[in-house]
């Protein structure tokens, strides 16, 4: 499937200016790991360790929240994933 | 009742179809708390005061410094050193004398959270780290209190609104999760956004106009110079408002 992955501006930096990605992959997590090999920068920031999604991050898919067990969710041609920080400041 | 000062003072917003003097009435019994006299407090109550809400309480325990007044407009060059809520005080009176606005010089804690917003219709979150505002979140679930949550971080920003027993909570948003709180880099017009969009969102709800932000996240990009519309699902598994599905 091909979707398209868009991540925070403030992500530009590791990625060469770029936030909008197109990816493939059939779930959310093989999109994420697609998105790592085009920039292994934005993978250290959004993955742990262990490739699952980081905890200060979330997927919305087609603006819908994939949360719980957001990288086993399926991802259909044209889908386009949103990745949301969590952010504090006031 | 509105005095003829008073029906001068708000006679733009009275003129809006569905506000009239009923909805300024309303603006002048509401009581609002906001948690944060900074980036986000400062615009918020600045709108609130403005708007005619009857009174104010305004909670920060920090002191205005030289790096604050980039982006925290109640506090201006000769605060710094003083008590933010001291200084916010003083801006928020000279704008309006007519608002009954309260200081609280006091950090936000499990001890006294209630005790702060007891008998306050709303919460404003305008703080500055996590768990505070999770504090404030289940606080406003126990007691059903409307909370209004902003976030920013550098020119993006976000927004919420949580009506108890109804919409999904910022923990289920956000799941509980924590994250390193560190020095964040952030320019003044984002919080300044974000702070008039939860004014925005307080006015709505008193007067009982519009379409609130409730199971919507509004995430702002001032870079791209978008807002995106995110759903939020209320979970019913949420440690704070998940037993209060359906009530």
């Amino acid at each position: 499937m091909n979707a398209e992955i868009q991540v925070p501006s403030i992500f530009a930096r590791y990625a060469n200016n770029q936030t909008v990605f197109q990816v493939k992959g059939n779930t959310v997590g093989e999109c994420l790991h697609n998105l790592g090999k085009q920039s292994p920068g934005l993978a250290k920031l959004i993955l742990d360790k262990n490739g699952n999604l980081g905890h200060a991050y979330d997927v919305y898919i087609n603006g819908e929240s994939a949360y719980p067990n957001e990288m086993t969710r399926p991802v259909k041609d044209g889908d386009k994933l949103n990745i949301v920080m969590l952010i504090y400041g006031g | 009742m509105l005095t003829t000062e008073e029906r001068e003072r708000y006679d733009r917003q009275i003129m809006l179809y569905g506000f009239g003097e009923e909805g300024q009435e309303k603006l002048k019994k509401a009581r609002v708390f906001i948690a944060g006299a900074g980036g986000l407090g400062s615009p918020a109550a600045i709108y609130l005061v403005a708007a005619g809400v009857g009174t104010i309480r305004i909670a920060d325990h920090d002191t205005v410094e030289l790096s604050n007044l980039n982006r925290q407009v109640l506090h201006w060059d000769e605060d710094t050193g003083n008590k933010k809520v001291d200084s916010a005080v003083a801006k928020l009176t000279r704008l309006n004398p007519t608002i009954k606005i309260e200081a609280i010089a006091e950090t936000i804690t499990p001890d006294n959270v209630s005790q702060l917003v007891d008998h306050f219709d709303l919460i404003v979150d305008a703080m500055d780290n996590l768990p505070t505002r999770y504090l404030l979140n289940k606080t406003a679930i126990e007691k059903d209190i409307p909370f209004f949550h902003g976030a920013v971080y550098g020119f993006e920003g976000r927004a919420m609104t949580v009506i108890p027993g109804k919409s999904a909570c910022l923990n289920c948003l956000y799941h509980g999760a924590a994250v390193k709180e560190e020095k964040f880099p952030v320019i003044g017009v984002t919080p300044a956004v974000i702070g008039c969009i939860q004014a925005t969102e307080v006015i709505k709800y008193i007067v009982g106009l519009g379409d609130l932000l409730t199971d919507r996240l509004l995430n702002y990009d001032g870079l791209k110079m978008t807002f995106t519309e995110l759903k939020v699902r209320k979970d019913p598994n949420c440690e704070h408002c998940g037993n209060l599905q359906g009530r």
